[in-house]
């Protein structure tokens, strides 16, 4: 009876070598380039678009308005449990406020395993307008700063000079019967369009609607969350906020 | 002193056993990459048990389908108590793409308790390694809660 140990020369020779394996948790794992991995959110640079909510097929992001004074409160919530880690959002993101990192140790509970950022965007002020309610008193145009109103009494005319206005809001505080109040901007579009329908393409709410045969151009204010992205698409500069 | 000894190595042996619902075998191989060699999940003392009823750890990939479900309920009973659950991927957490499918009853935490979740789509087998140590704790705690 002879015993044969064929694998004993490759045992005793695999001992005195470095282990193959990447001791991963002492050792940390540099990830490929171009690795996406968690999602990092940058609320500076976010203009509440949209664009990233309506490309992201698992719906993974979703978005929390706060109407505040003189603004809306706006949180973005990006669930990596949720995520398919496509990386749509972050191609679609005109602003890059959206970028993929290269974390990809994403264990936990559930409930932690998100990016959620919260930013305060102002309403831009549209142009000063007064209602019915104006007596003419005239204190609105004594407060103004830079004297852009003009209220003439006994004509019952008030008027604002635009150039003038820095929209510092006083004579809104001021007016006894509170009939001032700036009116909400509106995308506006000028002479110089040719109805490319470029704005309405890129429209994240879909408010544009351009006629091209028509030559008519119009916007739902109700739809229009003022994100300027129309703006900066337009080829003639004709529009603007 | 035997059960002490009993009760210590099993903390450092947590068997896995792991179960497809419906997943696109995209982290079913992360998962047996996490055991190869080279990432080397078994230096922790795991093991792949080919049954239910010799597990610790659940890893569950998918993300539940109507034909899986009834199988799902079936072995989850016949593990063992105490034992953990993983949800591995995004599918099992959150059903990921095919959310709101008429073929898919999940999430997974509408059956089980999951106690820990990995995410990714596919996730790195480093990450399927890290959620095995955290599951090994929580088996810990679990063993030590039962006793009392």
């Amino acid at each position: 009876m002879s015993f044969s140990f064929p694998y004993l020369k490759y045992a005793l020779g695999n001992l005195t070598k470095k282990t193959s394996c990447d001791m991963y948790p002492l050792k940390k794992k540099e990830v490929a380039p171009g690795y996406r991995g968690a999602i990092a959110y940058d609320p500076n640079k976010c203009v509440n678009c949209g664009m990233c909510m309506k490309v992201c097929s698992p719906g993974a992001i979703t978005r929390t308005e706060v109407e505040k004074d003189g603004g809306k409160e706006i949180t973005y919530r990006f669930d990596w449990t949720s995520c398919t880690f496509c990386g749509m959002c972050h191609d679609f993101c005109d602003e890059k406020a959206i970028t993929m990192t290269d974390h990809y140790e994403m264990v936990g509970n559930a409930e932690d395993l998100v990016t959620v950022a919260t930013y305060f965007k102002k309403t831009p002020a549209g142009k000063l307008t007064v209602s019915d309610d104006c007596v003419f008193c005239g204190l609105c145009a004594k407060n103004c700063p830079e004297s852009a109103i003009t209220v003439d009494r006994a004509n019952k005319s008030w008027t604002v000079d635009e150039e003038k206005c820095v929209k510092c809001g006083k004579c809104i505080s001021k007016c006894p019967k509170k009939a001032l109040a700036f009116a909400k901007p509106q995308v506006k579009c000028g002479d110089d369009c040719v109805f490319c329908g470029l704005c309405a393409k890129n429209c994240p709410e879909e408010a544009i609607t351009v006629d091209r045969p028509n030559k008519s151009w119009s916007v739902d204010p109700e739809k229009c969350v003022l994100c300027g992205k129309c703006v900066s698409k337009c080829p003639k500069k004709t529009l603007c906020i | 002193m035997f059960n002490k000894l009993i009760e210590n190595s099993t903390a450092k042996s947590p068997w896995l056993y792991h179960m497809n619902t419906g997943s696109c075998n995209g982290c079913d191989i992360e998962i047996v990459a996490a055991l190869t060699p080279h990432f080397d999940a078994e230096r922790f003392g795991c093991k792949l048990a080919g049954t239910p009823r010799h597990a610790d750890i659940i890893l569950i990939t998918g993300p539940v389908t109507e034909q899986s479900k009834d199988r799902l309920i079936r072995t989850l009973e016949q593990v063992p108590e105490p034992y953990v659950v993983m949800a591995v991927g995004s599918c099992p957490n959150s059903c990921n793409v095919f959310k709101d499918s008429y073929s898919v009853a999940g999430p997974l935490e509408k059956y089980c308790h999951v106690d820990v979740s990995v995410s990714g789509c596919a996730c790195k087998p480093e990450a399927i390694m890290l959620g095995v140590v955290k599951a090994t704790e929580i088996l810990k705690e679990k063993r030590r809660a039962m006793k009392k």
